[in-house]
């Protein structure tokens, strides 16, 4: 899997491409890890280019969510191909986590907090 | 009809070169779309635990990949070296919802037509799941289509 991120107005979005499983979950938890060591405690995760997840993945993401909510932070996911929203789905987990249908969309709620 | 031996060190790489000989082999027989999404998903989830619960990651200790397919339809079994292994699948309890793990057997379960769990001669554990030909996902293997 490989992780590309950039910084959207303070918020750090991370595009995932391939395939989200035990290694690569390992990766993406580290990766987020650094993040929340640097204080940045709002991440959008964009998996349009997810081609495969599995439990092991989702646990990933779960183990994500945890961190950054325990530091007061927001976790955001968008662009969920079919298979991978349907997983979601048969989990509960759509319940559990803020997924948006497209990345701008999940970043204009950033921007609406803020100015709150 | 065809039929496919794997097998793979108990290693999380291991996982990757499976997918890509289950993908490969899946191509092979023309199931793609919603099945092979299906196999590929609850085979995933059996070889995970067969490496990190069943082998404990032991890279001494194989994990075996059949896969048949044939008018019945499609059966894979995971074969792991571990000990104790159906003990742990009859006790497992359901996961909640902000557990990191704990999802994989109800996601083969999901998927697939059937699911037996049952221990091998020297105590590791055997998954077997199958796909039914015009079972769940409605796949003619036949006709190597969905059905209308």
């Amino acid at each position: 899997m490989e992780i590309q991120m950039q910084d959207q107005d303070n918020v750090a979005v991370l595009s995932l491409s391939g395939r989200l499983d035990l290694a690569s979950g390992a990766t993406l938890k580290e990766q987020v890890k650094r993040l929340i060591e640097k204080n940045t405690i709002q991440i959008h995760l964009n998996l349009s280019e997810v081609e495969f997840i599995n439990s092991s993945g989702l646990g990933a993401l779960v183990s994500v969510m945890k961190e950054v909510r325990l530091q007061k932070g927001r976790l955001t996911l968008s662009n969920l191909a079919s298979y991978v929203q349907e997983i979601f789905e048969i989990t509960q987990l759509s319940h559990i986590f803020e997924i948006y249908s497209t990345e701008a969309e999940a970043l204009a709620t950033y921007q609406t907090v803020a100015t709150r | 009809m065809p039929s496919y031996l794997f097998k793979y060190p108990s290693t999380g790489e291991s996982h990757d070169l499976m997918l890509d000989d289950l993908f490969r082999s899946l191509n092979e027989c023309k199931i793609d779309g919603s099945l092979q999404h299906a196999i590929s998903v609850a085979v995933s989830e059996a070889f995970t635990n067969a490496v990190v619960h069943g082998n404990c990651e032991d890279s001494t200790k194989l994990v075996i990949l059949r896969l048949e397919v044939n008018d019945q339809g499609i059966t894979a079994d995971i074969v792991d070296r571990g000990m104790g292994g159906l003990k742990q699948i009859d006790s497992r309890r359901p996961s909640g919802q902000l557990d990191e793990g704990g999802r994989g057997v109800d996601l083969i379960r999901h998927y697939a037509d059937s699911c037996q769990f049952k221990e091998t001669d020297d105590g590791g554990l055997q998954v077997t799941i199958c796909f039914l030909n015009q079972g769940k996902h409605k796949y003619d293997l036949v006709l190597g289509s969905r059905r209308k």
